[in-house]
């Protein structure tokens, strides 16, 4: 309750006597202002604009609601999946230099792949989970340089987020999404809201770089966090192992220069894997086979997209454009695998 | 023909003989021909030759009858995904389908051959003891110790690696402990193979047998001090190496309140169980 609403409900209450003697009604106001007011409202609630979702629900009525929107992400991703049939968007040809739409997607773990040349590779396997766009922003809208897609993957419950954060999702009529993301994108590469995007828009052989929030590692020292070499562990030190050592030279420049390396909250922060080649993609659950190691934990979600490195570029052949349609090209293999990849159903290996 | 008639008699009455002596072994052909024999017949029958003799080797090609897991299937305790392990785990049987890994256990001796391309003929075959698993899923490794010319060797191989041409188990056994890195420290006696070693006949069904051999460490200093308590050692004769007062003293390093942390219990039956029947029905299709 706002200060000023208590003070007229002192008011109503004490009004005769505040009539009679101004000074007691400001020193009464007072007192009842410093105390708590959580002995005056009864409640240890701090967020008052809305309510919980179960607060006034019964277990079977919350039971009911989490069911009946389950069917309803059912139904809402149904509907989705054929995005060419009703009035669809106007397709345009690939060209060189264009930008295409990315994915998020899951990290769930590394495995190691070998090569027909008996080489041993590891890959981080990424599932796209529900991923759709959910809003096509045009380049005057966006920032006058570039139009944009705005993607999300995931789905969560509806019921713990804000009305404001709904309405996209509402508006491309899909599910909530954990993850909402921005992809810069040419305009020929705009695709309507509400399509779903797979793994198969992504193909093996080409590159692709992998953004995401890095494992945070807390308030570091400089040994950690910049690789410092530290100072040895006897030979008469004092208290002295770990630390930086001298910040800069002394009397000339007289400070300590901007961006001097010094401990501080190491990682959680987005860093993105450049140039990440793709050994496989398996279409029926949406898998990415990506080479090496990809920023983030276990489960976090991660952005990943055609590769910006120019040298890489040229593995981008006539790719899925704008995107992979399940309608245009259904008869995908369950898995497609790069031309160098041994596959488990081969003999083994002899080499020469 | 009479010569024929005669040959069968007395291969008749051989084996006639051979029923007395009780020398009766699955290796030698069957003995119910002798009721083809025809003793006191004057008019011997058709000649039939004798069917070709049946070897079974037992040691190899007869798959176990043991319902048996590969460790590496269980995936670890961790906020994994389940689908991961699961897709992980066609490739496996995948894998599994085209090249025969075979049941096989730390302290079990094994032989495996390999393309390697930097061998003469391209192809390596090694003999050794296993004296460690590691890995799960398409990672799952195994480690062969064996002592070369007085050298000692260790190669840790990939399981799924398509390198790997064949996996035979010479023997079958297990030990006492699970993890026999301390072959390392003990007389080289315990770790050397013969290269040539034949394969040792084996039940496929049963239990597998415990070797219960304890090693004989080399003076200490030891790679590891295995007295901890923590390792678990079983396998070594730590009374020729190392004084009673030593002993207790490894105890200090003693954590008895461990074994009682429900939180660590990672129970793997019931997982098991789903995962070996999915393993099962995948192989037999």
């Amino acid at each position: 309750m706002p200060p000023g609403l208590t003070q007229f409900y002192f008011l109503f209450l004490q009004g005769k006597k505040l009539v009679t003697n101004k000074v007691t009604q400001l020193r009464d106001t007072l007192n009842l202002l410093s105390c708590s007011p959580a002995q005056f409202v009864g409640s240890i609630r701090t967020l008052k604009t809305t309510t919980w979702f179960e607060e006034h629900l019964t277990e079977d009525n919350q039971q009911y609601m989490r069911k009946t929107a389950a069917e309803e992400y059912r139904r809402q991703t149904a509907e989705k999946l054929n995005p060419l049939k009703d009035e669809p968007w106007q397709r345009h040809e690939w060209a060189e230099g264009s930008r295409r739409v990315g994915l998020v997607a899951v990290k769930l773990g590394m495995a190691p792949i070998w090569t027909k040349t008996g080489e041993r590779h590891v890959v981080t396997m990424l599932q796209v989970q529900d991923c759709h766009v959910l809003k096509s922003v045009s380049k005057e809208e966006f920032d006058g340089h570039t139009a944009a897609l705005i993607v999300g993957g995931k789905n969560i419950s509806p019921f713990y987020r804000s009305e404001k954060e709904m309405e996209m999702f509402r508006n491309a009529g899909v599910p909530p999404k954990q993850k909402v993301t921005t992809f810069k994108v040419t305009d020929n590469a705009l695709i309507k809201p509400g399509t779903p995007l797979y793994a198969a828009h992504f193909r093996p052989g080409q590159f692709v770089d992998v953004t995401a929030k890095s494992i945070g590692k807390g308030f570091q020292g400089v040994m950690k966090r910049w690789g410092f070499k530290g100072q040895p562990a006897s030979h008469g030190q004092t208290k002295t192992h770990r630390r930086p050592g001298a910040s800069g030279p002394g009397g000339d420049p007289a400070k300590v220069f901007k961006g001097k390396k010094m401990p501080g909250m190491m990682g959680n922060i987005y860093i993105t894997a450049y140039g990440l080649k793709i050994w496989r993609v398996n279409t029926k659950y949406n898998v990415l086979y990506v080479n090496g190691s990809v920023p983030g934990h276990r489960n976090c979600l991660v952005k990943v997209r055609d590769t910006v490195l120019p040298t890489r570029s040229s593995t981008l052949l006539n790719p899925p454009f704008p995107t992979y349609f399940t309608e245009e090209e259904g008869d995908l293999d369950e898995d497609l695998y790069d031309d160098n990849l041994f596959i488990h159903t081969e003999p083994s290996l002899t080499l020469s | 023909m009479a010569a024929c008639t005669k040959g069968l008699d007395r291969f008749g009455l051989s084996l006639r003989f051979l029923r007395t002596q009780q020398l009766q072994h699955e290796r030698f052909l069957s003995t119910s021909l002798s009721r083809l024999s025809p003793v006191d017949t004057t008019e011997p029958p058709k000649f039939t030759p004798p069917p070709r003799p049946v070897i079974i080797d037992k040691t190899q090609d007869a798959a176990s009858q043991r319902r048996f897991l590969s460790p590496e299937f269980i995936p670890p305790r961790q906020r994994t995904e389940p689908l991961k392990f699961a897709i992980e785990r066609i490739d496996m049987i995948r894998r599994r389908k085209v090249l025969n890994i075979p049941e096989f256990y730390v302290g079990s001796i094994l032989a495996v051959t390999m393309a390697d391309p930097n061998a003469s003929g391209k192809i390596n075959r090694f003999v050794g003891i296993c004296i460690q698993r590691g890995g799960k899923g398409l990672g799952a490794t195994f480690v062969l110790r064996n002592i070369i010319d007085n050298q000692g060797v260790e190669i840790c191989y990939e399981l799924y690696s398509p390198r790997i041409q064949k996996i035979e188990v010479l023997k079958l056994e297990k030990r006492l402990d699970d993890n026999l890195m301390y072959l390392r420290d003990a007389l080289p006696e315990y770790s050397t193979v013969d290269p040539d070693m034949k394969p040792v006949p084996l039940p496929t069904t049963g239990e597998v047998p415990v070797n219960k051999t304890k090693v004989k460490m080399r003076p200490k200093p030891w790679s590891k001090r295995w007295e901890r308590p923590k390792f678990k050692i079983q396998g070594i004769l730590f009374d020729l190496c190392l004084t009673p007062r030593r002993m207790e003293h490894a105890q200090k390093w003693a954590q008895p309140w461990l074994e009682y942390d429900m939180l660590k219990e990672y129970d793997t039956t019931k997982l098991e169980e789903e995962i070996l029947s999915e393993v099962e029905r995948e192989m037999s299709k």
